[in-house]
This record gives structure tokens, C-alpha cells and sequence, in this order.
């Protein structure tokens, strides 16, 4: 006998609905002017994404989150990689990430617009730290873990040292790799709403922000609504590349959101 | 046999580990020993006695601290395909099928696919894999995953096997099962081996010769031939009255601290 919980994403469904339904009933009970009812921010999504001047701006945002987030993997993995399998490298780099990770890299911001200005590229590179970060982390943990018999077996059958960093170091850590690429995704979309909150001039956090200050709440509520549908489409779609690329290995992390 | 020509030629090695506290720690000491082609030779210890790293430098995985290993009569300088190394541990490709683990070699030394298909596939029925070549080893059990792990060795056709302790993780059962298995594959083609295991049993069923090894620092003790016929069928072996006479005497050698030992 098939229960209703069991049809995949019908669990998720009845919780979001639930929260709207929730949400809902809050605001009209309470009546706060800065919080609409969910019906009035749902009512203003299609508003939004019918707008040419508004899809040029989340489109706008994509992009640069995309650019800054490729740019950070193809900086940060072979640097992950080379910590773990270096104790000198580790050693030069670990001082400077220690200090950089604790930093809100959005407090960076002011500093790194008065060099590079309000433009495209900072707000990559604000993007590009965060998401690096993570990324050199699990690409270290995950370059320290690899096996060292592994690399013997691979030594043996006449492979050199910096071949085996790319055909056996880097596919080992690769599903740890996956676990770091998740959570700078996920980075990446913060990153990118708040580079845009300092650096206003486009971009889905230039709707919310403008929205804010002309008290258009159903507009705020809106956006922060398809930024969170944004990140849960990213998340599903990156949960379906890792398991073709790390689908070998038993799954790391198990999260309700996107592995259902 | 191993006095002529040997293949592997070890010489007064040993080997210095520093330690967390800055002191040094010495692993094995003046080590010697010649072995010759197509001989089965067991380091046999208890465990923390140093046999793993004897391996890993005739490896070339490792460096000794004083002496020296000749493979062929040339000095060992690093890992190299002519010395196939079996781990306990397996260390198979896990992102590679059965098939791609027992390739991989082959492709490494240039061989091209299609040959290296076949030969991954005629080696994977050696060891009664046939059937998964498509699997991954996460999907194996253990004493599959070694039979895997000897296939892909065996592939590259190393001229010497170097064993460590590789039936050290499976239950009695998978482990009787690989002894017997890896007797009649090495019957086929002898190649040298070096093997090292803890147990008694398993280095007398087959080597030509155990190496008794005492701890800290890690020494050979004694180095006795074993004089039983071939091919081996463990049944038979159980039941013989010489093969009980190696594992008592061993076993004997074994319990001795080494100062008796030395004097005796």
C-alpha cells in the first residue's frame, strides 16, 4: 500500500504551502504594514518576471554569479588540492585563509568597490571570495583523505607525482570537492544579493532594496521569494551533476532540501 | 635458487623514523636478504615489527635510512611497474568499474584499449570476476575487492609481487579462498613474491621460504625453507605431518623474546 508521504516532492509541497498558509494568516492577523499577507507577495512574482527591465536584472545577477562562481572553482580547487598534498603549501596558505574566513565578505565590499568601482567586476570578485572559500576547504580536506596506498598503486604503474594530483588525487577528493562546489553555490547567491545591496546599479538585490525603500512590500516579499526558488532549482540541479560526476561514491551529505 | 642471480637483492637495510617528540625511531635494522626468481618468500612478525616497511622500500614507496635494494641488480630509486604492489587495504580506483580498475595500468603503459580490454577480461576470470566487470567497488564485498586489486596488478605483468598483508582484512573463509586461488595463479606463471603476513599458517601453506622477523627494532631471525610438495592442496597440508612440524617450529621461533633468541 502506496502512503500519500511516499510520492516524491509531495512532502516538501504540503510544507511550503503549509508556510504560506501560515505567513498568510500572520500578517492578516497581526497587520503590520512591513509584512503583506503571502497572497499579495505571490500576486506581485508574475509582475516581476513579466517585466523586460526586471528579467534583465536577475538576469544580469546570473550572470555574474555564474562568472564568479566558475572563476572560483578554477581557482580554488588546484589550490585545495595542492594544500592537502603539500604541507608547504598548506603552511603558506592557511595564515591567509584563517584570517579571510571569518570576514563577512560582503563587509569587503566598500574597500573593493573604491579599487574596481560599482561595477560588474566587483561584485564578482565579492562573489568569487565567498565562494572560494568553501571550496578551498573541502578540496583540502578531501585532497588530505585520498589514500596513500592509492597513489602507491598508481605510482607503481609508472604514473609521475604531478599526474597522479590530476588523475588520482583530484578524482578521490572529488566528491568531498562536490560538498565545498554545494555550499559556494549556495554562497554565491548570498553574495550576490548583498554585493548589489552595497553596490546598487542592477541585479535582483537592486529590486529588493529599491522595492524596500518605496515601501513596496509585496515587491520585497517577492523577490526574496525568487531568490529562494532560485537557490532551491540551483541546489536540485547540482544535487543531479553530482551524482553524475561523484555518483560512485556513497553520498556524503544527505539534505531534505534538493536531494529528495 | 636465491643465491644465484638474485632478483631482489636487499642488503644491511634499515630504516629511522623521527617521532612527534623529535626523537628518532628505528623500524627495522640490518636487514638482508636475497630473493630469487620465481621464489615465494614471506616476511612473517608480529604486527609493529617493521615487515610493511621492508616492503614499501623494495616498493620504492619508501627510503631506507642505511643500505640498499637491488631489483635485477640495479638499485631501487622510486615505485616502477616491474614491482606490483597488492595492499590490505585494496586501494582501488573507487571512481573507476572493476574492468577500468584492472585497465588502468595497461592504459598507463600505453597499451591501447582494445588489448587492454582483453586482457582485464581474461584476468578478471582468472580470479571468477567475469561477471562484474561493470560494477564499482563500493558494490563489492572485501575478498572480491582484493581479487580485483591482484587482477589489476597481475595486468601490467610485474616481475615481481609485492603483497602486504592482503588477506589481513577478510574473514577465514574469503581468506582460505584467496590463499587457494593465489597458489594456483602463481603455479601458472611464478612469479616472485614477497609477502608479508602475521600469520603462521598462511606463510607456511605458501611460500618456498618465511622470513621470521622479531620487533623493535624489526630484524629477521631466522629465515627457514619450506620443503613441501607442489602444487599445494590445503586439505592435504592440514593432515601432513611436516607442514605441522613448520607451523609448531615457527610458532616456537615466534614466542621467543629476541634476547634468547640472539643467544641461542
Amino acid at each position: 500500500m502506496k502512503r500519500i508521504a511516499d510520492i516524491p516532492g509531495f512532502p516538501p509541497l504540503m510544507a511550503c504551502i503549509g508556510l504560506l498558509v501560515f505567513w498568510d494568516l500572520v500578517a492578516r492577523y497581526l497587520a503590520i504594514s512591513g509584512l503583506p499577507p503571502a497572497w499579495d507577495a505571490l500576486k506581485e512574482v508574475p509582475v516581476i518576471l513579466a517585466d523586460p527591465e526586471q528579467l534583465l536584472n536577475i538576469l544580469s545577477s546570473i550572470r555574474r554569479m555564474v562568472i564568479g562562481f566558475f572563476a572560483a572553482l578554477v581557482f580554488a580547487i588546484p589550490v585545495g588540492l595542492l594544500m592537502g598534498r603539500s604541507r608547504a603549501v598548506a603552511a603558506f596558505f592557511n595564515p591567509l585563509l584563517m584570517t579571510i574566513y571569518p570576514v563577512p565578505k560582503a563587509a569587503l565590499m566598500p574597500i573593493i568597490m573604491l579599487w574596481l568601482g560599482v561595477g560588474d567586476v566587483s561584485k564578482i570578485l565579492v562573489i568569487f571570495l565567498g565562494v572560494s572559500l568553501p571550496v578551498i576547504y573541502h578540496s583540502y580536506q578531501g585532497a588530505r583523505a585520498v589514500e596513500q596506498k592509492m597513489l602507491w598503486s598508481a605510482a607503481a604503474m609508472g604514473m609521475g607525482a604531478p599526474a597522479r594530483l590530476l588523475r588520482i588525487v583530484l578524482p578521490a577528493a572529488l566528491p568531498e570537492i562536490m560538498v565545498g562546489c554545494r555550499t559556494g553555490l549556495v554562497l554565491a547567491l548570498i553574495t550576490m544579493v548583498t554585493s548589489e545591496m552595497i553596490a546598487r546599479q542592477s541585479g535582483v538585490g537592486n529590486i529588493l532594496f529599491n522595492s524596500l525603500d518605496l515601501a513596496q512590500y509585496g515587491l520585497v516579499y517577492a523577490t526574496i521569494l525568487i531568490i529562494g526558488v532560485m537557490g532551491f532549482v540551483l541546489d536540485v540541479l547540482f544535487e543531479k551533476l553530482r551524482e553524475a560526476v561523484a555518483g560512485w561514491a556513497q553520498p556524503v551529505h544527505q539534505i531534505a532540501v534538493g536531494s529528495a | 635458487m636465491a643465491d644465484s642471480n638474485p632478483v631482489i637483492d636487499i642488503e644491511s637495510l634499515s630504516k629511522t623514523f623521527g617521532t612527534r617528540r623529535g626523537t628518532s625511531h628505528l623500524a627495522i635494522a640490518d636487514i638482508s636478504l636475497k630473493v630469487g626468481d620465481g621464489e615465494f618468500v614471506s616476511i612473517l612478525g608480529p604486527s609493529g615489527c617493521g615487515k610493511s616497511t621492508l616492503l614499501y622500500i623494495v616498493g620504492g614507496f619508501e627510503a631506507p635510512s642505511t643500505g640498499a635494494v637491488l631489483v635485477d641488480g640495479k638499485p631501487v630509486a622510486g615505485p616502477g611497474p616491474d614491482r606490483g604492489p597488492v595492499f590490505q587495504e585494496f586501494a582501488l580506483f573507487p571512481w573507476k568499474t572493476v574492468l577500468g580498475n584492472v585497465m588502468y595500468g595497461l592504459l598507463e603503459q600505453g597499451v591501447d584499449r582494445g588489448q587492454a580490454t582483453d586482457r582485464a577480461r581474461e584476468l578478471l576470470a582468472m580470479v571468477h570476476l567475469s561477471a562484474y566487470g561493470n560494477f564499482y567497488p563500493k558494490e563489492l564485498s572485501g575478498g572480491m575487492k582484493q581479487r580485483v586489486a591482484i587482477a589489476r596488478t597481475l595486468a601490467y605483468r610485474p616481475k615481481i609481487l609485492l603483497m602486504d598483508e592482503p588477506f589481513g582484512a577478510l574473514d577465514a573463509h574469503t581468506r582460505t579462498r584467496l590463499q587457494n586461488d593465489l597458489l594456483d595463479i602463481w603455479e601458472r606463471d611464478r612469479k616472485t613474491v614477497m609477502f608479508v603476513t602475521h600469520s603462521v599458517e598462511e606463510a607456511v601453506f605458501l611460500s618456498d621460504r618465511v622470513a621470521v622477523m622479531t620487533r623493535s627494532p624489526g630484524r629477521i631471525k631466522e629465515i627457514i625453507p619450506i620443503d613441501l610438495p607442489r602444487p599445494r592442496k590445503r586439505a592435504e597440508l592440514l593432515v601432513n605431518r611436516r607442514y605441522q612440524d613448520y607451523v609448531v617450529e615457527i610458532e616456537r621461533l615466534m614466542e621467543l623474546p629476541p634476547e634468547e633468541a640472539q643467544a641461542s
